[in-house]
């Protein structure tokens, strides 16, 4: 009996830290199915788990994490250090700051404000990489990965719903 | 209105400076320290140096280990569309397979010459190692082109090395650290290349599109004219970044706007790499043979036989390229005298059928001259009542036999 709860329990510690675990492995992974060779195709999935869960204020969800993650991503990617960082911890503050002001939560209407957050933040990253570090960027890059990564959000939350509600029950 | 604005200064107080128990740092705290971080890491500070090269280390390792997963897919999905197209391939590859061969001999000639001549020009020989370096992370960026070999400072790698797919150019080294380096790849809009295009002997610079295709910038005004599809584009050297001669990929037009344009396919598919070649080059001074015989002889010192040291190099060139010449010459020696058995050959079984053919028309005259004979010939016989006709088997009573034979056709 001793033995079956503490398996439980560690189970539910497993559980509990999966999308920091995922966001750690989306980072170092990339997921950019690259090889479907398909032209622009892109998505940015820390943006929204960072959106979500911070929306959520999901109690094993850290900044610190978060932050170190984005310092992860910049050195995978190769862009200078603190981009990434920067841009997620924006999506945090942004996040938090709309949970704070919300009273009654619509989804659709977090769908837009996301679109909106992302739009802001990687036209912020573009800016800083071609203003201060030179580098050359393809402005339909980042249109096409913001425009799926807002379409993706939405298959993305209920698939966060479902896990939500597994850690509840 | 006022209370509306202290919900906004709350709201954005909380989402910044509220930190509750489970969160170790608040939200401005962490902005302010990555905002450090992008100012740090844009300054080439060597301590800062040292801590990336630390954290790059770290984080390509773990990179690559939680990319396996995700490369088993790919790699199915590779060898999948592999197996479907792999006949046809196979065809194809044997008639390159052919072509390269016969290219092979002169290709040798005139490296070996072109080394000599070099050595000649420079008073330095560059040699060069091609390491095996393994693709770690070669996650394709939709911004960055880039990918992470397992070679790095240990194995003399520097920035600016030049990396190939079998002898392509792929891209060269950004980043070295201890054991990993990162490569620029020639897609990357970052990138640029001096060029010549064959056989238009046109220069160039190829940059990277951000896609799988370079475009071609920089070019002198009326020379794009010149330019047609399928022109080798190769390594200028020029700026002494990439190794001369260094095939890239072949131009192909295409419709951009009202003008026909020129984008450079890689003869290398950089989604593709698994494996690549780190050119690591070591310089050692030559000492000229002039120079060798200056230290023994002062009296040999002189232009004249500086000149005859050179035309003795020349004349080593000539005859090494004369002895590869004669050994062709010997191939193609025996070619011909085999080909000559061949055609003897033939003509003696030209000349059978010849025979074959006489005898067959020689016996139809004789088959036509039986059947008129049995026709006609009780009317050329001479016999006691018939005293004008002939003797069988004389020729006169052969020539009666056709001319009757005539008469009745």
């Amino acid at each position: 009996m001793m033995v079956s709860l503490r398996t439980k329990s560690s189970f539910l510690k497993i559980y509990s830290w999966l999308p920091i675990l995922a966001l750690y492995i989306s980072v170092l992974n990339e997921f950019d199915l690259n090889y479907l060779n398909l032209e622009y195709f892109s998505f940015n999935f820390p943006f929204i788990l960072i959106f979500f869960f911070t929306l959520k204020d999901f109690k094993h969800f850290d900044y610190f994490l978060v932050f170190i993650a984005g310092l992860f991503n910049d050195t995978v990617v190769g862009l200078p250090l603190g981009i990434s960082s920067l841009s997620y911890l924006l999506i945090c503050i942004a996040a938090a700051y709309i949970r704070n002001i919300t009273i009654r939560p619509n989804p659709v209407k977090d769908w837009f404000y996301f679109l909106f957050i992302i739009s802001l933040i990687n036209s912020l990253n573009y800016t800083v990489l071609t203003l201060f570090f030179s580098f050359d960027l393809i402005l339909m890059s980042y249109l096409v990965n913001v425009f799926f990564t807002f379409t993706f959000y939405i298959i993305f939350v209920s698939i966060f719903k479902y896990y939500m509600r597994g850690l509840n029950d | 209105m006022a209370s509306s604005r202290d919900d906004f200064i709350i709201a954005i107080r909380s989402a910044f400076l509220k930190k509750s128990t489970k969160q170790k740092f608040s939200l401005l705290t962490l902005l302010s320290i990555s905002i450090f971080v992008i100012v740090l890491s844009s300054l080439d500070l060597k301590v800062i140096k040292y801590l990336k090269v630390g954290i790059n280390e770290i984080v390509y390792r773990s990179s690559f280990i939680v990319s396996i997963p995700e490369n088993l897919i790919k790699n199915a999905f590779i060898q999948t569309t592999e197996y479907t197209t792999f006949f046809n391939r196979y065809k194809r590859n044997i008639i390159e397979l052919e072509n390269l061969k016969s290219n092979y001999v002169s290709n040798e000639i005139i490296q070996f010459e072109n080394k000599e001549l070099k050595e000649l020009i420079n008073n330095y020989a560059l040699s060069s190692d091609k390491i095996l370096a393994k693709i770690i992370v070669d996650h394709d960026s939709p911004f960055l082109k880039s990918i992470i070999i397992n070679k790095g400072s240990k194995d003399k790698i520097k920035i600016g090395t030049n990396i190939y797919d079998q002898s392509y150019l792929v891209g060269r080294v950004i980043e070295v650290n201890y054991k990993t380096s990162r490569v620029l790849l020639l897609s990357d809009l970052n990138s640029n290349v001096p060029v010549t295009i064959a056989p238009q002997n046109i220069q160039a610079i190829v940059t990277g599109s951000g896609s799988d295709y370079g475009q071609i910038k920089y070019i002198q005004s009326g020379l794009s004219d010149a330019l047609v599809d399928d022109s080798i584009v190769y390594t200028s050297g020029t700026g002494a970044i990439f190794k001369s001669g260094v095939p890239i990929g072949k131009l192909q037009s295409f419709i951009g706007g009202s003008i026909n344009e020129y984008k450079v396919e890689f003869y290398s598919d950089f989604t593709q790499l698994k494996y690549v070649f780190a050119e690591v080059i070591t310089k050692t001074e030559i000492i000229k043979p002039e120079e060798k015989v200056a230290e023994n002889n002062d009296e040999t010192n002189n232009p004249l036989n500086v000149k005859l040291k050179i035309l003795e190099d020349e004349l080593k060139i000539i005859e090494e390229t004369n002895r590869k010449f004669q050994e062709e010459n010997e191939i193609l020696k025996n070619e011909i005298n085999d080909l000559n058995f061949k055609v003897s050959n033939l003509n003696n079984q030209i000349s059978s059928q010849k025979k074959t053919i006489n005898q067959f028309d020689i016996d139809n005259q004789e088959l036509d001259f039986l059947k008129l004979n049995l026709k006609h010939g009780h009317k050329c016989r001479r016999t006691f009542l018939n005293t004008d006709g002939f003797i069988v088997g004389t020729l006169e009573y052969k020539s009666c036999v056709l001319s009757k034979g005539a008469n009745d056709g």
